[in-house]
């Protein structure tokens, strides 16, 4: 296991040589350079929106208790065993925290270099020390990284102390405390008395209290101190190292072989999806009331696909994840769920495309289905495309998952019944916090992954491995070798059937299946011509020689007779109606009177093409055409408009392209501009509120105001704050702010000598405390 | 990209370029494993079913092996739920197997729990099954043995196929030996008769014209046992006897027939799938002949066409070795599974070259007449009742100018002319002055009829259906055929297979099927032409005024 495997440096190097201890986080983030803000800006986006002023905003926000969540949920099991040293220690030097964590320095210390970055710990001047809101966020179990120790209490027993005395201690007394340790540090002492001397102590309780190892509190309750449980777990926050990233169970394939399968499930699922939207172009399936496909579309999908309701789902919602599929309404109006226009140009492009469009939208969407067919909660059967069947976690699932698999080598694949168990594990220790539901996450993303052809066998293919980079061009171009090249020829055969032995090429496929019926799908296609295929075209416009002309343009082999005489025969007892644009007709039973009128010298302006011995048709309208004609010498009627066959084109319902979706170099350059404005106006901030006057700076807006408290809690400096009380007098406190949410400010309040709340709506003005300077 | 003459397409079937480079390689490489469904003049189309996977696995053929083969030859990426299945189907055969216990007698047994444990809980499963024995090996379960058939059959049903291990009974002992004067066993028919021996039991699939017959002998004489040959009508059975005195050391006393004419016991009976199946008041009284003698051997001719009383009494014999002779596994009733499971597996399928130097597709010249039926007839047949249409359509007068003006043309060479209606073929043979069989004409004449036609005294001959199965006419040139029953494929099979075997010279055949134009009688012909092409001949349509 390399050390920094499972995380790479926010910004290279930049912690290391750390400068002057600062005193705030505003301050020490201050001294950050620009690449190392606008890292910390990127890695916790909800920092920049809205914009932060300056430095001492940025802290101030980065402490609120939403967003160390939304920070602690991205930390691996190690990390935030580091940050659980750097609560139970308090305030300790760097190499003092680094040796409390249970597990190799070097990486325990690329572990506190993160926290670092990510202004979770920050380097004040007694050492490092956590953000004060991450205490109370830190909850959990050894498994996600939490010891579960008390803090270090500054003025009780030093740790050597603590370690001299519990190595003092009878075994009984010791069992006793270590259960106390592993139960959350917290105890009654019921009515044991506490000796003065160990040797008086008659029960374990009494031995440990007289050894002051617990420590009683106000409440009566009794603490086991920080120190303590180190003492107890030589030394270390946690018995068992933390840091042994689980390992995958692997075994290896031939990439070569990987690519060729995945490969093949690629095609497949382009082919499927565009099989089904081509489809429902024509017969879209409504939209349910409560929004999604009702289950008997979903079973026409899978009998359509030859897939699974779980591969069927899938389809669709990456379609519409990627936009080829959305709400509309059909030609009744009904709501419909229906192709959009950018299905139109994503069947025109090439398969790799297509299928990188297709795998974007799955990676994006947070859809989940893999519930679909499960019931839900009330009992009810979740329908496919409904939009209670998600999950936020989803994307981070699949994109964890298959980062896993791209940190393999080529071929490496999970090891059949063990491997994806391993995974689950692997990304459990790397993302701890992550909900329950994620085993089954990651079981579907890899599930998933194998159906849309990302990995064959159980591995990564090649070319996924830049979709996981994000080089989704670089993935077309390597995926585009591996699939069928398409063909413009058919091997026609006496049996009726025809086989494209590849993907067709443009418009044929279209045409042929006008022509033929699809007998077989796959790699190749079998079609097969009959009479209703035949007639079918007919119906279309098409007549036997165009037919005739079509099959032996494509065709590589002699038309086979008997297809020939089907066509002719199918066309001799069809009724075979031709229809173009024409705005007249002419016609006449006498064929010579016909030729005779298309060589009048006169007849050009007339614009008349002869479609039959005895029919002529024109671009002129009957109006024009009439006068004309008479004026040639002709007798003509006109003709009621009576039994001409009505030929459409076939009526493609489509609906609006929901939203353009931004192609991830965009997405990332947009990124980029955003962080880089950010950061430019935090130093303008920054700047600015230097070159203010000098402090101490009374606070009296409720923004400086705020950033003050905060930067006093994590400081825990002391500051005089103007408070108007219940009479609506301003009073001054000198307080030690403890904590600030909820728009209550605690505080130990130097007055009462004891924590007391403040409304900050109250707080008129914040002043560093004299002295404190 | 692979450039393998294979596409595997996602719904099982595999289509065979053939006009590639390695397309024979490849042909050889799946015939273990996947069924040829079709066979036109470019793509051959091979289908993957559970039994051709199962059939596989009882050759010795793996999973892995069978994957490979589709990963080599595929031109394309192979789907991998494809590849899934494969394996996940091959795995099911032989989880569970019959054995014969020394003390417990026949059980059925698995080192899988779960699956056993599965069938056991099957409703049809429960009542063949006696007490459970779990042993150190494995669990077992009592096997009522009058239920061993059965039980094969229900968990092939269950898609869990059962390896036959219990073995069989010696049978009454008779010595047969072939004789192999003036000439010898081929190599692929010592192979299929040495690999059905050590199966056990099971199909040997050769395609016709390739000596069937000589295969079921040399079973027997492996066997040295009485032997009971199945057969599907007289004449054939006629033919395995003369085969039989021929080619082994049994004579003529030794040899019984037993038919509707002649109900002869003997140490090999040769007996008829109609007279078997005849019912008379609700009970089959011939069936007793399965057990009057200890048979040691049971010959399947035509397994295809099995009919099912067969299969039920199949069912009871699962204790005596059984060989099934076919050229094709593919039944119209789509009971391969029962085969299967009661024959058993396919033991052996000749390889593609073989069968090519054979000449077993005979360069044959098949035309499709279309008739126009008069004005008059026109009309008779749009008023017609559905169930008279084809009967009118087919008996048209004006196919038999056509017959005579084809016959006329072919003056001189071997012509059959093949109907379905007698009245027609009396018209015709009246017509033509030639002679006529049907099933009134007695077995002696037809014998004689068909001996001149085959000594080439006769050059016309009209037949009905009786003639689709089983008789060997090889100097036949021309067939005309002027109705047949609504369309079966099978029978096209048998008639181009039976009649056009391969010329000497290499010329080439005629088969000429008559159909008139837009009637029932031209869908049926749909149909046929389909199996026509679809089995390799190639056939064009013409109409009656262009001949």
């Amino acid at each position: 296991m390399s050390d920094t495997a499972h995380r790479p440096p926010l910004s290279q190097g930049v912690s290391q040589g750390a400068v002057r201890p600062a005193r705030t986080l505003a301050e020490h983030l201050r001294t950050w350079s620009d690449e190392r803000l606008s890292a910390l800006l990127r890695a916790r986006p909800d920092l920049t929106t809205p914009a932060p002023h300056d430095s001492s905003q940025v802290a101030s926000r980065a402490g609120t208790r939403a967003s160390v969540q939304r920070a602690l949920d991205d930390l691996t099991t190690l990390e935030l065993a580091v940050l659980d040293a750097c609560v139970v220690l308090g305030h300790a030097s760097r190499e003092e925290t680094v040796a409390a964590v249970h597990g190799d320095p070097v990486r325990v210390s690329a572990a506190l270099d993160h926290l670092i970055d990510l202004a979770l710990v920050w380097e004040s001047p007694g050492g490092v020390r956590a953000l004060s809101g991450v205490a109370d966020l830190l909850r959990g179990d050894l498994a996600s990284g939490v010891s579960g120790l008390r803090p270090v209490l500054p003025h009780a027993l030093s740790r050597t102390e603590a370690v001299e005395r519990v190595a003092r201690l009878s075994a009984p007394a010791r069992g006793l405390l270590e259960h106390v340790a592993d139960s959350g540090g917290e105890a009654t002492s019921g009515r044991a008395r506490t000796p003065h001397r160990p040797e008086d102590a008659t029960t374990p309780v009494e031995e440990v209290l007289a050894h002051g190892l617990l420590v009683p509190t106000q409440n009566g309750a009794l603490h086991l101190p920080g120190q303590v449980g180190l003492a107890l777990r030589g030394g270390h926050t946690t018995r068992l190292p933390v840091d042994d990233l689980p390992e995958l169970a692997v075994t290896a394939r031939d990439p070569a072989l990987v690519d060729r399968v995945a490969a093949g499930a690629a095609f497949e699922a382009v082919r499927r999806l565009e099989l089904l939207l081509d489809h429902w172009g024509q017969h879209p399936p409504t939209v349910l009331r409560s929004g999604g496909l009702a289950v008997r579309d979903l079973k026409a999908v899978v009998d359509e696909l030859h897939v699974d309701a779980h591969q069927a789902a899938l389809l669709l919602e990456a379609a519409v994840a990627a936009d080829l599929l959305a709400e509309g309404h059909d030609a009744d109006g009904v709501a419909a769920w229906l192709p959009t226009h950018a299905f139109d140009a994503w069947s025109e492009s090439p398969p790799a495309e297509r299928w990188t469009a297709l795998v974007r939208g799955w990676f994006t969407t947070t859809r989940l289905p893999g519930l679909v067919g499960r019931k839900d909660a009330s009992g009810k059967t979740r329908n496919a495309l409904a939009p209670d069947a998600s999950s936020q976690f989803a994307p981070e699932a699949r994109d964890h998952a298959l980062r896993q698999l791209a940190a393999l080598p080529p071929g490496g694949a999970l090891a059949s019944g063990t491997g994806l168990p391993s995974l689950v594990e692997r990304l459990r220790w790397l993302r701890p916090r992550r909900p329950v539901t994620r085993d089954e996450m990651v079981g579907w993303a890899v599930q998933e992954a194998a159906m849309l052809g990302l990995t064959g066998l159980d591995a990564l293919a090649s070319y996924a491995r830049e979709v996981v980079a994000g080089d989704l061009d670089a993935a077309a171009d390597q995926l585009a070798p591996l699939l069928p090249t398409p063909v413009a020829h058919l091997l026609v055969q006496a049996d009726l059937t025809a086989v494209a032995p590849g993907p067709l090429a443009g418009d044929l496929a279209r045409t042929l299946h006008l022509l033929a019926d699809v007998e077989s799908r796959g790699g190749a296609t079998v079609y097969r011509f009959t009479t209703g295929s035949l007639r079918r075209a007919l119906d279309a416009g098409w007549g036997a020689e165009e037919i005739h002309d079509f099959l032996a343009s494509i065709s590589r082999t002699p038309i086979p007779q008997p297809l020939t005489y089907l066509v002719d025969d199918v066309v001799r007892t069809f009724g075979s109606v031709r229809v173009g644009h024409a705005e007249s007709f002419l016609r006449a039973d006498d064929a010579q009177a016909i030729t005779e009128l298309l060589h009048h010298p006169k007849v050009a302006q007339l614009e008349l093409r002869r479609i039959a011995p005895t029919v002529l048709v024109s671009s002129l309208p009957v109006d024009l055409l009439l006068p004309r004609l008479r004026e040639l010498g002709t007798a003509p009627v006109v003709e009621a408009p009576d039994g001409t066959v009505h030929v459409a084109r076939r009526h493609l319902l489509r609906t609006r392209t929901p939203r353009p979706t931004p192609v991830p170099a965009v997405a990332r350059a947009r990124d980029t501009a955003r962080v880089s404005a950010v950061l430019a106006a935090v130093r303008a901030g920054d700047r600015a509120a230097a070159s203010a006057p000098a402090r101490p700076a009374v606070a009296t807006t409720p923004i400086t105001a705020l950033a003050m408290l905060r930067e006093a809690i994590e400081s825990a400096t002391t500051v005089v704050i103007g408070y108007v009380d219940n009479h609506g007098t301003t009073t001054d406190r000198v307080v030690d702010p403890r904590r600030l949410e909820g728009g209550q400010l605690t505080a130990y309040d130097h007055r009462t000598e004891g924590p007391k709340a403040f409304a900050v709506h109250r707080i008129t003005s914040v002043t560093p405390a004299v002295g404190d300077q | 990209m692979n450039d393998g003459p294979l596409i595997v397409q996602s719904d099982k079937t595999l289509l065979l370029e053939i006009d590639h480079e390695r397309a024979q390689e490849c042909r050889r490489a799946i015939a273990p494993f996947a069924e040829l469904e079709r066979s036109p003049e470019h793509v051959h189309t091979y289908r993957l079913t559970p039994l051709g996977l199962w059939n596989a696995r009882a050759a010795g053929h793996d999973a892995e092996e069978v994957v490979n083969t589709l990963l080599t030859f595929s031109r394309y990426a192979v789907p991998h739920a494809l590849l899934v299945d494969v394996a996940e189907t091959m795995a099911r055969y032989g989880r569970l197997r019959l054995d014969k216990h020394p003390t417990h007698g026949l059980v059925l047994s698995s080192t899988d729990r779960p699956v056993l444990e599965e069938v056991l809980r099957a409703k049809k499963i429960k009542p063949m099954l006696g007490e459970r024995i779990d042993g150190p090996d494995g669990d077992s379960v009592v096997v009522h043995p009058s239920e061993r058939g059965n039980l094969k059959q229900a968990l092939l049903k269950l898609g869990w196929p059962a390896e036959d291990w219990a073995g069989y009974v010696d049978g009454e002992a008779h010595a047969i030996d072939l004789v192999e004067d003036g000439w010898e066993l081929r190599d692929y028919q010592r192979d299929a008769a040495d690999s059905f021996w050590h199966g056990g039991s099971g199909v040997v699939v050769l395609p016709c014209g390739a000596g069937k017959t000589i295969v079921g002998a040399s079973a027997m004489a492996h066997a040295k046992a009485t032997t009971l040959i199945l057969v599907t009508n007289t004449v054939s059975a006629r033919q395995w006897k003369d085969e039989l005195l021929k080619r082994t050391t049994l004579t003529e006393d030794e040899i019984g027939e037993y038919s509707g004419a002649m109900k002869e016991v003997r140490p090999v009976t040769i007996a008829t799938y109609q007279v078997l199946t005849l019912r008379r008041k609700g009970v089959y009284p011939h069936l007793d002949l399965l057990d009057a003698r200890d048979w040691g051997l049971i010959v399947y001719d035509e397994v295809h066409l099995l009919p099912a009383p067969i299969f039920r009494m199949t069912a009871n014999l699962q204790a005596r070795r059984r060989i099934g002779l076919t050229a094709t596994l593919v039944r119209e009733d789509g009971r391969e599974g029962d085969v299967f499971s009661l024959i058993g597996p396919k033991r052996y399928d000749a390889p593609w070259k073989d069968i090519e130097a054979q000449g077993w597709i005979a360069p044959a010249d098949c035309v499709e007449v279309r008739v126009t039926l008069s004005d008059s007839e026109r009309l008779t047949y749009a008023v017609a009742e559905p169930e008279e249409k084809y009967r009118l359509a087919a008996c048209t007068p004006r196919k038999t100018d056509v017959v005579r003006r084809l016959v006329d043309q072919h003056a001189g060479q071997p012509t059959l002319v093949i109907g379905q209606y007698i009245d027609q073929l009396d018209e015709l043979a009246e017509t033509l002055d030639a002679p006529v069989i049907k099933g009134e004409t007695p077995v002696k004449e037809r014998q004689r009829l068909f001996d001149a036609f085959r000594s080439g005294e006769l050059s016309l001959l009209v037949v009905s259906k009786v003639a689709n199965f089983s008789i060997d006419l090889p100097s036949a040139e021309v067939a005309i055929q002027v109705s047949g029953s609504f369309g079966s494929r099978q029978e096209e099979a048998q008639r181009l297979g039976r009649l056009l075997r391969p010329k000497d010279e290499g010329k080439s055949a005629h088969f000429y099927t008559l159909v008139s134009r837009d009637t029932v009688d031209a869908d049926f012909a749909a149909n046929r032409q389909r199996f026509l092409a679809e089995q390799g001949y190639a056939y064009r349509i013409v109409d009656a005024q262009d001949l």
